[in-house]
């Protein structure tokens, strides 16, 4: 049981360096990133309390919000969806990522206090 | 033995009855003589002349020195002003022997005002001094002159009004006040102006008799004038309510402040304070509260020296409190002349068979009765203990009929000397109308507080009806109770010492994790960071594509700008000034990073399209 988990995963990873760019594996590192950051913030909160509510729900969901626009960036570049994003071409996907996380910067650095 | 009895009577007014209004605020003689006296002021100018003058002559008091009035109007009158000689002449004709002459162009000029384009006081006026100076008026102008009574006291009124239409601008405060919103002084000469224009034309005002009544208690309500004008117009008003055709205010009142007099006696007065000499007061009916029997029916009032007496007490009422309905007749002018009187009939109490004994509780005979006479005090103390009650009967009764009375209170009181401590215990009568009072010694050691010792017995008695409230140490009483607790002395509930201070706790910060953890956290969240960046060395990404064009680095320092105002934003600023800043330079970087996009854009399409 085990052995065939390990297997399906080495398979999947094996797969996953072979066939995605290098942009797209920037990208997913940078996602890793991000949830890395987040679930060590949500891990601090349940050992500790959630005193400062407002600073721990503000760094949450930077978090989460940044990893939310990570992916919808990941999806828009990727060149396998062009048919779904005929409009929006990558620069254009790069754009509305930096609008929004500026968006998400200053509702996030308004509620951290 | 039995006293002599005095019985007396106490008459009060009762305010208002949903049928018939009484007036509740009127003038007595006190007031009348207030009102005479603001009047009488020595005069400053004119104005005040006519005001004190026609005033008195209204209450029908003439002014004090008459030769010296009549020549301070005479050397005050300025003959172009048609106010000044309005004042004059009706000052003058108040005054007996007094005659302002007036020149033909004063004639002339008065006539002159008596036309379209003057004002209403202005034509009032002229009118009023035409006829007062004896001149001869043309018809209509007398019946204008009168019309404008009414008008010229509510000076925002500049054509013609009728006195009809003005009593319904009357507002009724509560059923009981009737008046102009203006004010005391317009109701007042309202009031005047109606009833001498009803006077003169023959015509009953249109006023309802609880409405005359209303306006009554206006004007009367205020008993201190602050002008000489208001005092006037109260005059004005109330000499115009003794003296017409149609209406004649009663004003029923008891004699004497709290009426204290043998038979029933009463002030039945105008509202000027001028008793009804010619009415006939009679009793309809007289009525125990009670027991609702009728004591006096159909029973006249005589009339002496000013006063109408009635001899209540001939008919030996009981006790209690008693409904007149008293009527006033004899002029068809009279208005509020059925009125609801509440006399109260007091008595002086007795206490007979006062008996005091201290029973077994095991046997129900008493071991030794004693009996007390009022006011004496029992000359032995009683002593009951835990085993015993105490217990006390006795009868109230009234001192000239004998008939058995049920106060209101009937109390006792048990006061310790050493102590200071009293309890107060009620007795209740039994169906015989006979009062008992038990003390049981076990039962009741709480109120006590278990003090043992003795007490003076006192009976309280007293009632609104009762002349003579008794308070009457009856006996001395020693009490022993079983398990005398170690307090001696009672402490007094002394309620006004300082209470204990109370310390403010402030708010405690809340409790925070240890600072080396909050830092290994710190340091563990920050660590990913470095992650990153060790993988995307690994997997080759590098800025090698880095173009140097003005606008790439223009969005590069934007975008680092617009990172670090959100540091200052979480430092320093509020959320204002930082969206202000956030607008120019996110509109710079926008502008930037859309041409350095477009850039890479091109050369992209460029390169896979090649």
């Amino acid at each position: 049981m085990s052995s065939s988990v390990i297997s399906v995963i080495s398979r999947f990873l094996e797969e996953y360096n072979s066939s995605t760019s290098t942009k797209l594996k920037v990208v997913d590192a940078y996602l890793l990133y991000i949830l890395l950051t987040g679930a060590l913030q949500f891990l601090y909160c349940l050992l500790v309390g959630t005193f400062p509510f407002n600073s721990f729900l503000s760094g949450f969901i930077s978090c989460v919000g940044s990893f939310i626009l990570a992916v919808c960036l990941r999806i828009q570049i990727n060149p396998q969806n062009k048919a779904e994003f005929l409009s929006t071409s990558p620069e254009r996907a790069f754009a509305d990522f930096l609008f929004a996380h500026t968006v998400l910067h200053l509702v996030a650095i308004n509620f951290v206090g | 033995m039995a006293l002599l009895r005095l019985v007396s009577l106490l008459v009060f007014v009762l305010a208002l009855e949903a049928q018939a209004l009484t007036p509740s605020h009127y003038l007595v003689a006190s007031d009348v003589d207030r009102l005479q006296a603001v009047l009488s002021q020595p005069f400053t100018d004119l104005k005040s002349a006519y005001f004190s003058v026609v005033g008195l002559s209204k209450l029908g008091v003439s002014v004090a020195d008459s030769n010296d009035a009549c020549s301070f109007i005479k050397a005050n009158v300025d003959s172009s002003s048609i106010e000044a000689l309005f004042y004059a002449a009706e000052a003058s004709q108040a005054i007996s022997s007094c005659e302002i002459h007036v020149s033909n162009e004063t004639r002339d000029s008065l006539h002159a005002a008596v036309s379209e384009d003057s004002t209403v006081s202005q034509i009032h006026q002229a009118v009023s001094a035409l006829s007062s100076l004896g001149l001869p008026l043309a018809s209509q102008e007398v019946v204008i002159n009168l019309a404008l009574l009414g008008a010229s006291a509510l000076k925002a009124y500049l054509s013609i009004t009728c006195t009809f239409d003005l009593a319904a601008r009357l507002d009724d405060l509560g059923g009981v006040y009737l008046q102009f919103e203006e004010g005391l002084e317009a109701t007042a000469l309202f009031v005047s102006a109606a009833y001498a224009l009803s006077d003169h034309v023959d015509m009953e005002p249109p006023l309802k008799e609880d409405q005359v009544i209303q306006l009554v208690n206006s004007i009367f309500s205020k008993k201190s004038w602050d002008s000489l004008s208001e005092a006037f117009s109260v005059a004005s008003a109330a000499a115009a309510l003794s003296n017409n055709r149609f209406h004649k205010p009663v004003v029923v009142s008891a004699v004497g402040p709290s009426g204290t007099q043998e038979g029933g006696d009463l002030h039945v007065t105008d509202v000027l304070c001028q008793p009804l000499s010619s009415a006939n007061v009679l009793v309809e009916s007289a009525t125990s509260v009670a027991s609702k029997a009728a004591i006096l029916s159909q029973t006249p009032f005589t009339l002496r020296d000013g006063i109408f007496e009635l001899n209540f007490m001939a008919s030996k009422p009981a006790s209690g409190y008693y409904q007149f309905s008293v009527a006033v007749t004899g002029d068809s002018r009279l208005v509020a002349n059925h009125v609801e009187l509440k006399v109260k009939v007091s008595t002086k109490v007795a206490i007979n068979n006062m008996d005091l004994s201290v029973v077994d509780k095991d046997q129900s005979i008493g071991t030794k009765t004693t009996r007390v006479e009022y006011p004496n005090k029992g000359k032995a103390s009683f002593i009951a203990d835990s085993h015993q009650n105490f217990a006390m009967t006795f009868q109230l009764v009234d001192e000239t009929t004998g008939v058995e009375l049920t106060p209101h209170q009937t109390f006792v009181r048990l006061h310790n000397q050493k102590t200071g401590q009293e309890v107060v215990f009620v007795a209740e009568p039994d169906s015989k109308n006979l009062y008992k009072f038990e003390l049981d010694t076990a039962e009741r050691k709480t109120e006590f507080d278990s003090i043992s010792g003795t007490y003076a017995l006192y009976l309280m008695v007293g009632d609104a009806t009762l002349e003579n409230p008794v308070l009457w140490n009856v006996a001395d009483v020693v009490l022993k109770f079983p398990d005398e607790e170690a307090p001696s002395t009672v402490q007094s509930k002394n309620l006004y010492v300082p209470k204990p201070e109370i310390q403010h706790l402030f708010r405690e910060p809340e409790k925070r994790p240890p600072t080396v953890l909050s830092n290994t956290f710190t340091a563990l969240v920050l660590s990913p960071f470095l992650l990153l960046l060790i993988l995307w060395f690994k997997l080759g990404a590098n800025i090698s594509n880095f173009s140097f064009s003005p606008s790439s680095v223009l969005f590069h320092v934007g975008h680092a700008a617009m990172l670090g105002l959100m540091y200052v934003y979480w430092t320093h600023l509020n959320m204002f000034q930082t969206l202000k800043y956030l607008a120019i330079i996110g509109s710079l970087t926008f502008l930037a990073g859309n041409r350095m996009l477009a850039q890479k854009a091109v050369k992209r399409y460029s390169l896979h399209h090649l």
